[in-house]
């Protein structure tokens, strides 16, 4: 058996070809040219969808295009006006970046919370998770219809307990200029917490329970337990959730424009609100297409500064 | 290893047949190029905007469905799509799109006929003797570097609603001159009810009304006409004192009882304030004349009539200002375009315009209607469209901003007019930055067409 075994075995010395049969082009073909082959349909679609349209908005951003027909080509002009004159941009990037630094505390704060909370429940935790997360799916059309009628000053929870007697709630939080942003991203966050929750209690139940009975065992208190066992354990999650939300937090305009379309006064008014009047409003979609540019180059930066990282040797 | 490669091959073959599948098809021969005989078929994309699915069925079924019935080897084949003006933009853009092509404005047009996406109209004009259907002014809305592309329609103005059992049982008569309007209001404040119904929460866009009305009622619309055609800055004190007015009444709370609340109500909230009594008036495109009964009348609980007047003006004339909610032109990639004018000249027909407004509420189009073909219209609605008309004909009306102002200084118009209202600016900062984009776009050869006006002196 052995014997035909090492007969039926190519001799070192021949050459391949004829070990299995086939020419050298036939071989090339199959490790070089088959693979391609099948990967060609998702390739061209990604050619077609994302890589055409992203070259395509960097050759806009240096024209004057309206968005339908031609446009003249006008070198860095609308790069210059985004970083010297344009207001509107200014105050934009800093909601972002207002919006950027909620996103990255509160929601936190909060799933965290309620993650170490839910990761001891043994009973319902199930329901309280299913609830918690189902504001996640809600489409953001519903949830932010659904917000607007609760922080409307004649028909929601303000008028409501104003009507208790309670008075001082019942103000127009989305019309305010001092309130409008931050009640869009408390609506915003009321959706998107669950999710974060969810993710991290998840992350929890990979912990070894070992640490957190050797840790009671040391007479550790339970904010002992959590920053010395819990956050190291979910660290990785923690930290690719950051990078995500940091990311999102650039690209935020569904609730925005459901709720006040960058209003009032342009107190809630984000890159991606002012890219929609640009492009669709004004007629500026070489101009939206520069401003579409920055808020990559943002994401790319974050992106970037979480690679930094990983290469420093953060277990992230 | 040859099934392997034959396979490979055999799959190349299928996606190179499902791309070349994909690939535009060679236009069909024109019209005029086939048969006679061989029949013709126009697509038409209706929006499914504010007047819902009804109305566009409604416009089906009265206007279009005749239509085929009549024609014969011509149907017209109505697509209902409820983001029309994205859906069009895209699929003409593209090459595709329907053979009737309609916009949401002349300012729309503007863009698509400079990119030889319409179809040139003068000659089907002047043939199917359209200029005999449209009011004077009407034509020169679709001029394109004097060739025409478009027709308007949706003839639309706003108005001045009211609660009229509230300013009966307050003996209120209804304004006849602006100063008269602004010492109502006060009147009506002191009364504990809100002077306006007036919001934006739902349409940012509202803001434009309101400008608009100042501009054309306040500085006259002679002067907004020397405005729109260069011939006068924004920046000239009439404009500034419309903006500080309307700022004083916005800042007086006379607006839904204070700014903040301006920004957050909704289009129904304010429309039941008005017909509850808790507001008096609104001033609202003629738009709402369909609904506004909803809001009135036992129904709506309360035992409430409304009626309509002329938003006043400063000199107590009755100025309408004009406003085109839609335009209909033909795509230049049609295959059948003498038959899409055709359709064209029968769907602008005073007796087309008129089944569309009796029948599903639609507003007609700038051509004269007569009181026969108006025949079952509620009578506000009548006296509504009767002094719009009179105004059109008789060339003394003023401009809407949606309508005569180019795109980026509409936007400017209303989005920047909160930072007036919110003591971020003033009104003199305001029209400035209205006056450098205006001129902008000016120079730029973007400003809708401005029909011709004589200016009294």
């Amino acid at each position: 058996m052995a014997n035909s075994d090492q007969a039926a075995m190519p001799t070192p010395s021949a050459p391949l070809s004829r070990q299995d049969g086939r020419s050298p082009w036939k071989r090339r073909y199959r490790k070089y040219v088959v693979p391609w082959m099948f990967a060609l349909p998702i390739l061209l679609i990604n050619i077609i969808v994302v890589i055409g349209p992203s070259l395509s908005a960097v050759y806009y951003s240096l024209t004057d295009w309206s968005g339908i027909g031609a446009g003249e080509f006008i070198g860095l002009e609308n790069y210059r006006k985004i970083l010297f004159s344009d207001m509107d941009y200014r105050r934009a990037f800093l909601n972002n970046l207002a919006w950027l630094a909620f996103f990255l505390t509160v929601p936190f704060a909060v799933s965290l919370f309620a993650a170490s909370m839910l990761a001891r429940i043994r009973r319902g935790s199930m329901f309280f998770r299913t609830a918690l997360f189902i504001p996640y799916v809600l489409p953001a059309v519903i949830t932010a219809s659904i917000w607007r009628n609760l922080l409307s000053p004649t028909l929601g929870i303000g008028a409501l307990l104003a009507d208790w007697g309670i008075s001082g709630l019942d103000v127009a939080w989305l019309g305010r200029p001092q309130t409008a942003l931050i009640s869009i991203a408390f609506v915003d966050n009321w959706h998107f917490w669950g999710f974060l929750m969810v993710l991290f209690l998840s992350a929890m139940q990979g912990i070894p329970p070992e640490l957190y009975e050797a840790a009671r065992i040391d007479g550790a208190s339970r904010w002992q337990e959590f920053r010395h066992i819990t956050v190291p354990g979910i660290r990785p999650t923690i930290v690719f959730m950051l990078l995500m939300v940091a990311i999102w937090s650039f690209l935020v305009f569904d609730y925005v424009w459901i709720l006040t379309q960058g209003g009032p006064a342009g107190s809630s008014e984000v890159l991606g609100t002012l890219v929609y009047k640009q492009a669709f409003m004004r007629f500026e979609a070489g101009y939206a297409s520069a401003i579409g540019l920055t808020m990559s180059l943002l994401a790319g930066m974050v992106i970037s500064l979480f690679l930094y990282l990983r290469r420093r040797g953060w277990e992230i | 290893m040859r099934n392997a490669t034959g396979k490979s091959l055999f799959l190349l073959v299928i996606l190179s047949l499902v791309l070349a599948a994909c690939a535009p098809a060679a236009a069909p021969a024109l019209a005029g190029e086939a048969g006679a005989a061989e029949p013709i078929k126009l697509t038409h994309w209706i929006g499914v905007g504010t007047g819902g699915s009804e109305q566009a069925e409604c416009t089906i079924a009265n206007v279009v469905e005749p239509y085929n019935e009549m024609t014969e080897g011509v149907t017209v084949e109505t697509v209902l799509q409820p983001n029309v003006w994205e859906a069009m933009r895209t699929a003409v853009a593209g090459g595709g799109g329907p053979d009737i092509v309609t916009t949401p404005g002349p300012s729309f047009v503007f863009e698509m006929a400079k990119s030889g996406q319409l179809l040139p109209l003068s000659d089907y004009a002047e043939q199917l003797g359209w200029a005999d259907t449209f009011a004077p002014w009407a034509l020169s809305l679709g001029l394109v570097e004097g060739e025409l592309y478009s027709v308007p329609h949706e003839l639309e103005t706003l108005i001045l609603y009211y609660n009229k059992t509230v300013f009966e049982e307050n003996g209120w008569t209804p304004p006849a001159t602006f100063d008269e309007m602004v010492a109502l209001s006060q009147q009506i404040a002191d009364a504990g009810i809100i002077p306006f119904a007036h919001t934006n929460g739902e349409w940012r866009a509202a803001n434009e009304w309101f400008i608009g009305e100042f501009l054309n009622h306040v500085s006259g619309p002679d002067n907004v006409y020397l405005a729109l055609t260069g011939q006068k800055p924004w920046t000239d004190p009439e404009f500034v004192e419309a903006i500080d007015l309307l700022t004083d009444m916005q800042l007086n709370g006379w607006f839904m009882g204070g700014l903040d609340r301006y920004y957050t109500g909704t289009d129904d909230e304010r429309r039941v304030m008005l017909g509850d009594g808790v507001a008096a008036m609104t001033i609202e495109g003629t738009w709402a004349l369909d609904n506004m009964s909803n809001y009135f009348g036992e129904a709506a609980g309360n035992n409430n009539e409304w009626d309509v007047i002329a938003v006043p003006s400063v000199t107590g004339e009755d100025i309408y200002d004009l406003g085109i909610g839609s335009t209909y032109s033909i795509n230049a990639a049609s295959p059948n375009p003498d038959a899409a004018a055709e359709f064209l000249t029968y769907y602008f027909s005073p007796e087309s315009q008129a089944t569309l407004l009796v029948e599903c509420g639609v507003a007609p189009a700038p051509v004269t209607l007569t009181e026969e073909q108006l025949t079952g219209l509620d009578p506000r609605f009548a006296k509504a469209f009767a002094g719009l008309t009179q105004a059109s004909d008789e060339g003394n009306y003023g401009y809407t901003t949606w309508t005569f102002w180019p795109p980026k200084s509409d936007v400017y118009i209303y989005e920047e007019i909160e930072k007036v209202w919110a003591g971020q600016i003033t009104s003199e900062q305001y029209l400035q930055g209205l006056q450098d984009l205006f001129q902008e776009e000016l120079e730029a050869g973007d400003i809708p067409p401005i029909p011709e006006r004589e200016v009294s002196s």
